[in-house]
């Protein structure tokens, strides 16, 4: 038999997937340094569609790019799936992107002289996957998103909402904790976006959607809007 | 995996901006052409001139005039001289260590008839050892013998251009020629002599218009004898190579001790190939250097480039990053591009150099050889210049923000 110990350590308490813990960010602007995020405390379950919304210039940026392991907080800290991502290194942060994060955003930014299936697989190159795995995931990533039989086509060749979908089973294709889309439908017209939230809303649930948008209309159709003003959270209660 | 993948995207690079790949390219071509030229005509150079001295009686062959080339002037003595003789050949044989053939040879333009041609020509006193001297053999018939030269036989030999010339297709041996008015029994006919650094022109042409005869002969009929006989030139054979100097040395004493004055000149073959080789080195060093500043002025213009296409590629670098390309990752690609642009340029070096390289050939009339050696040596030489000149390129696009990328418009 085996001593038990004596006492056991607090349990670690269960996290959510992305907790952020008196998050701040400040931009040295030469003399004048810029207070983007001012201690922000943002806790999102796992399979939650939530908006972040804001004015221009009230950090949602920043938020966005410190949610994706874009950019580094000043202080505090950020647990994604259980890590503190806070004080990682470069190359650990690409690893992060590559492994936990799928990006959505508003121009798509998609390869323009790499084919649709080629685009798609893109974040499975940089995960050092065989040819022919990165080639399956990526299909069936488009099959997802009904763009099956695009793949061999040039971005150049879709529609601005295809071109989306495009990006968005890139977002989905190395099977990430989050997917974070910056005004995804930013750049189409109303009934092309809403295909696009539909496609979210479709995704909900089983992938943890972080939406970042300035269109009411758009974060209405979310399950939770996050409000932030001035760097500041003022409104992240469930509806 | 990646690897391949750049490797890929560079090629498609090449192909979607064709243009502007072969302006960036221009250095780097005409560079790995110069070294492919600069390595074509050296190699093929020493390899041809090894392979004239060698058909022409090997690089032991040491020339001996009679008169002083350069500008020295002659003093009364030197004029007076007798000029070298066939005494000197004799000493020569006899009193050196370093030597174990000498050829003396006597040479005057003589009337040689065969029924109604009549031609003068250049005709060779010559002695038995001529034959090995330069390698020239009878391919009809026999040279000139010790037994002719004894005799003093009216015997002669020719060269297989003159036979032609004289016989058509008759069988010459055994005709009777006259030579300046006397008749001569043709008792051999030389193999054709060819050697061609261009294949174009023989330079070994002249030895197949050669006619030859006993020495004695030659000096009998100008009233000379072995005491007193003149010649025009004479070539010796050294044992060793690697004693030429001493060779030479030994030629020099007994010619002094013979003459009193230095009214000869004595010359090598060893000692020319090795000053050819100096200069021939210098000629290599001013084309390498050509070719390696042409790379240098390519490897910037394809740094260059690289930074132009990176200024356009920011927001594609952002997207790479976003995605999860580690900086080492973006560094490769960056590299492996201007790699594969730089070694796609050495290839069409390869087809400039060959172009070069038969330019210099025609107008010199150098020969030049393409060797693998070369090849691979132009080709790594393109590599590392885009090794070195994608480095700055490179580590700009690794060291990119992810964010300001994407921000870029």
């Amino acid at each position: 038999m085996s001593a038990l110990p004596e006492y056991i350590e607090e349990p670690v308490t269960a996290k959510a997937l992305i907790q952020l813990e008196e998050v701040s960010k400040t931009y040295d602007a030469g003399e004048n340094a810029v207070q983007a995020l001012r201690g922000v405390e943002v806790a999102i379950q796992e399979g939650e569609f939530v908006a972040i919304i804001g004015p221009s210039g009230s950090g949602k940026s920043t938020l966005m790019h410190i949610l994706g392991c874009l950019d580094s907080p000043t202080s505090g800290k950020y647990w994604l799936d259980g890590q503190d991502v806070a004080e990682l290194t470069a190359r650990q942060l690409a690893r992060i992107r590559n492994q936990k994060i799928g990006f959505v955003f508003q121009t798509f930014n998609l390869l323009p002289r790499a084919t649709v299936l080629k685009n798609v697989e893109l974040p499975l190159l940089y995960a050092g996957l065989s040819r022919g795995e990165r080639r399956e995931r990526a299909m069936s990533a488009l099959e997802r998103v009904g763009l099956g039989n695009r793949a061999k086509h040039r971005p150049n060749e879709l529609s601005g909402g295809q071109r989306q979908r495009v990006a968005i089973a890139r977002a989905l294709v190395n099977n990430p904790s989050l997917i974070l889309a910056d005004e995804p439908t930013g750049n189409l017209d109303q009934k092309t976006g809403s295909e696009i939230i539909d496609i979210f809303q479709g995704l909900s649930g089983a992938e943890t959607i972080v939406l970042v948008t300035h269109d009411p209309m758009i974060a209405a159709r979310t399950q939770r809007r996050i409000k932030i003003v001035d760097g500041r959270i003022v409104d992240g209660e469930l509806e | 995996m990646i690897l391949l993948e750049s490797i890929l995207d560079g090629i498609r690079d090449i192909k979607d901006h064709f243009g502007r790949t072969m302006l960036q390219l221009v250095g780097i071509i005409l560079g790995a052409g110069s070294i492919v030229a600069t390595f074509s005509l050296s190699v093929a150079g020493k390899a041809a001139s090894m392979e004239y001295y060698r058909v022409s009686g090997g690089i032991q062959k040491i020339w001996i005039w009679d008169k002083p080339t350069g500008k020295v002037t002659l003093d009364a003595r030197a004029l007076a001289s007798k000029g070298l003789t066939y005494k000197d050949a004799v000493a020569i044989k006899r009193d050196t260590r370093e030597i174990d053939l000498v050829s003396p040879v006597a040479q005057e333009s003589m009337t040689i008839r065969y029924r109604e041609i009549e031609k003068p020509h250049d005709v060779m006193g010559i002695v038995p050892a001529y034959s090995p001297m330069n390698d020239v053999h009878a391919a009809k018939g026999r040279f000139i013998t010790d037994g002719d030269v004894q005799t003093a036989a009216k015997v002669v030999v020719f060269g297989s251009e003159r036979a032609a010339e004289f016989f058509s297709t008759d069988n010459p041996i055994g005709k009777t020629v006259t030579i300046n008015g006397t008749g001569y029994q043709v008792v051999g006919v030389m193999q054709e002599k060819y050697f061609s650094f261009d294949h174009k022109r023989n330079v070994l042409r002249w030895m197949n218009r050669q006619v030859y005869i006993p020495i004695t002969t030659y000096f009998t009929r100008k009233g000379q004898t072995l005491e007193t006989g003149k010649v025009n030139f004479m070539n010796a054979r050294m044992v060793d190579i690697k004693n030429h100097e001493a060779a030479v040395d030994e030629i020099r004493k007994v010619l002094h001790r013979q003459h009193g004055v230095k009214d000869y000149e004595v010359m090598s073959r060893v000692a020319n190939l090795k000053r050819n080789e100096a200069n021939n080195k210098m000629y290599d060093m001013t084309f390498m250097i050509c070719g390696i500043i042409s790379l240098i002025v390519g490897g910037i213009v394809v740094m260059n480039i690289q930074l132009a296409s990176f200024n356009e590629r920011v927001r594609e670098v952002g997207t790479r990053k976003a995605v999860g390309a580690s900086p080492a990752q973006i560094f490769g690609q960056f590299l492996a591009e201007s790699v594969i642009v730089s070694v796609f340029g050495g290839f069409l070096g390869l087809f400039v150099g060959k172009l070069f390289t038969d330019g210099i050939s025609a107008l010199t009339r150098d020969v030049a050889m393409i060797t693998p050696d070369t090849i691979v040596k132009a080709l790594i030489f393109a590599a590392g210049t885009g090794l070195i000149f994608g480095m700055y390129p490179a580590i700009r696009a690794s060291r990119l923000s992810p964010i300001e990328a994407l921000r870029t418009e």
